[in-house]
């Protein structure tokens, strides 16, 4: 049997693509496999744990629940398009800053869920990040120190804008 | 506090943080390589069954299957998964395929296919004819006349392994008493949930060699038990450890490696194989369900006189690491007790195997002691926290049941400093919410318990370590325990970089493990990586040291003793005056030219004791009487774990182990289907682990304490923060309510 399939446009990190892509292959699959963007992770398959949480058009969704069609036309984030060992994004030099990382596993996902937050919201109070964060499982840290690098990436977030309104 | 080294004790960021926050850390599941093919395991969905028929042709015929393999086609041997040292105690009784399975999930075929889903369109292709056996999942059940045997034909009853040891006679210890207390807990079997679930890649290439890249905690045990397996030496079989997300205990045991080496064999190309979550449900290892009987005999004036501890522990189909459990929780006995008998037996059942999880045993144990020694407490009026106190191991105190001797303890002021942090929560609290204290039926109400662990095997561990100096005054340590996720890279380059002077830790490379350079190691369980493994790092770097000094002496023409390392740098005392070198002018100057020599240090290390860390864990509850509804909003955590070689890195270790203990203690449970015989866990919405938002707040407070045998005075800390959780949160529950709870999960088992 042939397997049908679709042809899709989808921009990444900022570069489109454009591929055929089977009608039930995951946004995550296509992200991992297909173009070998590895960061975003697989925890569950079932949308429970957030490990493969990317950013779709500024909302924060779990790609191993989107089909890649569906994000035919879409801008989606992953952790490699926010930011780079030479140029950390407020949120990983936190994550790093707090001990906010152990095993690393559910950090890409973490990251991207406290991104979408501070996107919105530059001063959340911690019970706004810890309900923003509550897609995400964590096995490693009891999530005291992840919720302080959201805090601590806040205050850079507001220093940010202080800087450019100066 | 006087700041006693320079880079020990400091909070430095872990040496692979840019990776892990950038995407860039390549987990096994993030591998792909040429040729590489994909395997999946048919997994028996009966608890106890017999394979009398199967099938493969249909499957073999689905395009893209290169090979499948059933219990026929593979070595007919019996082995033990555990990575644990060669022990006479390890029981051989499992097999990489088997026509026999004993619960849910036992592997009874393999695909090796193009695709992960061509794999699954076989699987489902494979025709098995099973006749149902009868199935048993309780110890009880096990134990009863009459019983269906699990293992008929290696043991004539199911229970496969006991231990007992006594200290004084704890009968006549009872006598002596004024008062005996006894009392029955029980335990239930828990899941790791590790965020990355179990994988491995496995190459067995034209040249008969074999390469496993997967989740471990111990390579070269796993070597070890594959080479016995495939029949290949040691030096043809490569275990590497790539980036692990998480483990907690679960890949202590071999888990589909077998599996994969033989679906590799018969295309000669790397195959891939992850567990689905599902699959890592109910078929990777489980905390031990228990059941453990407690008599305890104290006199009138508030002293252990005797201790009996008699445990049952559930080990599933198989024993894997059964039997080395019980003589480990034996060893977990942290007050004086001149009268102490434990006693053993690890059963078999047709549940969920069990295997190692953090706490291995002493979690059970610990909930089991602490609650008696609470409900003591309430029962005579007493005050837990200077009942404890009073009866407690001291500096000098011989360990009941072992010939080891306490050598560091800060117990008074793990309890100084828990009591203070619940002294400023309770004032907090009364300036603010007035609206719960008006709810009548809320109460809350605080729970107390001890806790200990060992730092590594007690008497039989072992480790080494390798130094190699960069030209440029870099270093590579080579260690074969891997970094799971806890962070032991960070901490064992810190010590190189103390000892020899680096100036940051982060020019140390640790490789943590891969059996093709790095040395013998046991693994990564115990807690052991900061003191044995630091310790065999400490002598690496020392040796490596000894040679740099000598060197210098050389060089310089002047007497070895005229050689010092002060405050991080090296000075030669020299005719024409004092000159003073860093690690890297060291190096520069010391290697190349005549008389250069290339820096190497060298160590293995044998501990001759296991030194306990202590806890004091202190939890508020809050219950609603009208709903039931159970709350943690506090938990408070005081830990000697002696020096503390990274602040950062132990605070994230008691946090993460005090969540695992609330979700322990609360509502993680995997149970058994009594109507299907299955387990009724089987995906993260059904078994339930705490999100940010259930998450209590975590208070964590390291004792000033230093261990004289430990690397800068360092014992361990992983296992013990998650130990003491559930007694002090059950010890919540009866002062809020009045009912103790003798069963976990608490939500199973609510009663008031």
């Amino acid at each position: 049997m042939i397997e049908e399939k679709n042809f899709v446009n989808i921009t990444v990190n900022g570069i489109k693509y454009q591929e055929n892509v089977s009608p039930n292959l995951t946004l995550l699959k296509f992200l991992r496999e297909d173009l070998g963007l590895t960061g975003t992770k697989e925890g569950c398959g079932n949308g429970q744990c957030g490990a493969c949480t990317v950013i779709m058009d500024g909302k924060a969704v779990n790609s191993c629940l989107v089909l890649a069609v569906q994000a035919n036309g879409s801008h989606v984030e992953t952790i490699e398009g926010i930011g780079t060992p030479d140029k950390l994004h407020p949120l990983q030099k936190a994550f790093i800053k707090e001990g906010a990382v152990q095993c690393g596993f559910c950090t890409p996902g973490m990251i991207m869920s406290a991104k979408v937050l501070l996107d919105k919201k530059n001063n959340p109070e911690e019970e706004e990040i810890r309900e923003a964060l509550s897609g995400n499982l964590c096995r490693c840290t009891g999530y005291v120190k992840i919720v302080q690098a959201v805090k601590r990436a806040a205050d850079y977030y507001k220093k940010k804008k202080k800087n450019s309104s100066l | 506090m006087q700041k006693k080294y320079r880079i020990v004790g400091t909070s430095e960021p872990r040496i692979e943080s840019i990776a892990k926050v950038t995407g860039m850390a390549k987990y096994t599941t993030d591998i792909f390589m040429p040729g590489m093919v994909y395997g999946k395991i048919l997994r028996s969905p009966y608890a106890h069954a017999r394979v009398t028929g199967i099938d493969v042709s249909e499957a073999k015929k689905v395009p893209g299957v290169l090979g499948i393999l059933t219990f026929k086609d593979i070595p007919n041997v019996l082995y033990n998964c555990s990575g644990t040292p060669p022990s006479g105690l390890v029981i051989k009784d499992e097999r990489i395929l088997t026509n026999k399975p004993k619960y849910v999930g036992d592997k009874v075929a393999a695909v090796v296919a193009q695709s992960e889903k061509t794999c699954d369109e076989a699987l489902k292709k494979i025709k098995v004819d099973y006749e149902l056996l009868p199935s048993i999942f309780k110890i009880e059940e096990a134990l009863a006349k009459g019983a269906p045997l699990v293992h008929s034909s290696l043991f004539k009853t199911n229970i496969c392994s006991s231990f007992r040891v006594e200290e004084g006679n704890v009968e006549q210890g009872l006598k002596k008493s004024d008062y005996i207390f006894e009392e029955t807990s029980r335990t239930q079997g828990v899941q790791t949930i590790a965020m990355e679930t179990t994988g491995c890649v496995c190459h067995y290439t034209y040249d008969n060699r074999i390469i496993v890249w997967g989740t471990t905690q111990n390579p070269h045990h796993d070597r070890r038990i594959l080479a016995d397996l495939t029949g290949l030496s040691e030096n043809r079989i490569r275990v590497v450890k790539p980036v692990m997300g998480g483990t907690f205990g679960v890949r202590q045991q071999l888990h589909h490696q077998p599996i994969g080496i033989f679906l590799s064999k018969l295309v000669r190309r790397p195959v891939k194989m992850i567990y689905d979550r599902e699959e890592e449900m109910y078929a990777s290892v489980i905390r031990h369900p228990s059941l453990i009987k407690v008599r305890v005999g104290v006199s009138r004036e508030g002293k252990i006189l005797a201790f009996h501890i008699k445990v049952y522990v559930n080990t599933g189909g198989y024993a894997t690491q059964g039997p080395i459990l019980l003589p480990s929780m034996s060893k977990k006995m942290q007050y004086k007790v001149p009268h102490y008998l434990f006693e053993g037996f690890c059963v078999y059942t047709n549940a969920p195997v069990a295997g190692s999880m953090r706490g291995f045993g002493n979690t059970q144990l610990n909930f089991a002691r602490e609650t008696i020694i609470n409900e003591i407490c309430e029962k005579m009026g007493w005050d837990p926290i200077d009942f404890r106190l009073k009866n407690h191991l001291q500096v000098g105190d011989k360990i009941p049941s072992l010939n080891d001797e306490v050598q560091s303890c800060k117990i008074e002021e793990c309890a100084q400093g828990a009591n203070n942090i619940k002294n400023i929560l309770e004032k907090e609290r009364c300036s603010q919410d007035t609206q719960i204290f008006n709810n009548p039926a809320i109460k809350r109400a605080w729970g107390i318990s001890f806790g200990n662990h060992g730092s590594g095997i007690s008497g039989r561990d072992q480790a080494a370590a390798v130094v190699l100096v960069n030209d440029d005054g870099t270093v590579k340590l080579l260690v074969g325990s891997p970094d799971i996720g806890q962070g032991s890279d960070t901490i064992l380059a810190q010590i190189v970089a103390e000892e020899l002077g680096l100036e940051t830790t982060q020019m140390v490379t640790t490789v943590s493990a891969d059996t093709e350079y790095t040395p013998y190691d046991n693994g990564t369980f115990s807690s052991r990586q900061a003191y044995v493994g630091g310790n065999a790092v400490l002598k690496a770097a020392q040796d490596c040291k000894n040679t740099i000094m000598e060197q210098l002496s050389l060089l310089y023409g002047v007497e070895a003793k005229k050689v010092y390392f002060v405050d991080g740098k090296y000075v030669v005392n020299t005719p024409r005056g004092e000159e003073c070198l860093t690690f890297a002018e060291v190096i520069h100057k010391a290697s190349f030219g005549v008389g250069g020599r290339v820096f190497i240090g060298r160590a293995d290390y044998k501990p001759s004791t296991s030194p306990m860390p202590f806890a004091v864990c202190i939890a508020e509850v809050e219950v609603n009487l009208d709903s039931g509804e159970i709350k943690v909003p506090n938990v408070i955590m005081a830990i000697d774990s002696g020096t503390i070689i990274n602040p950062c890195i132990v605070e994230g270790q008691v946090q993460g182990g005090v969540s695992m203990g609330v979700g322990y203690a609360l509502y993680e449970t995997m149970r058994m289907d009594p109507k299907f015989k299955r387990p009724l866990e089987s995906d993260l919405l059904s078994y339930k682990v705490q999100f940010a938002v259930d998450s209590p707040r975590i208070h964590v407070c390291l004792v000033d304490s230093y261990e004289p045998t430990g690397p800068y005075g360092a014992k361990s800390v992983g296992e013990l923060t998650t130990v003491p959780v559930a007694a002090a949160i059950v010890h919540g529950i009866y002062k809020a309510t009045g009912y103790w709870v003798r069963e976990l999960p608490v939500i199973s088992n609510l009663k008031f």
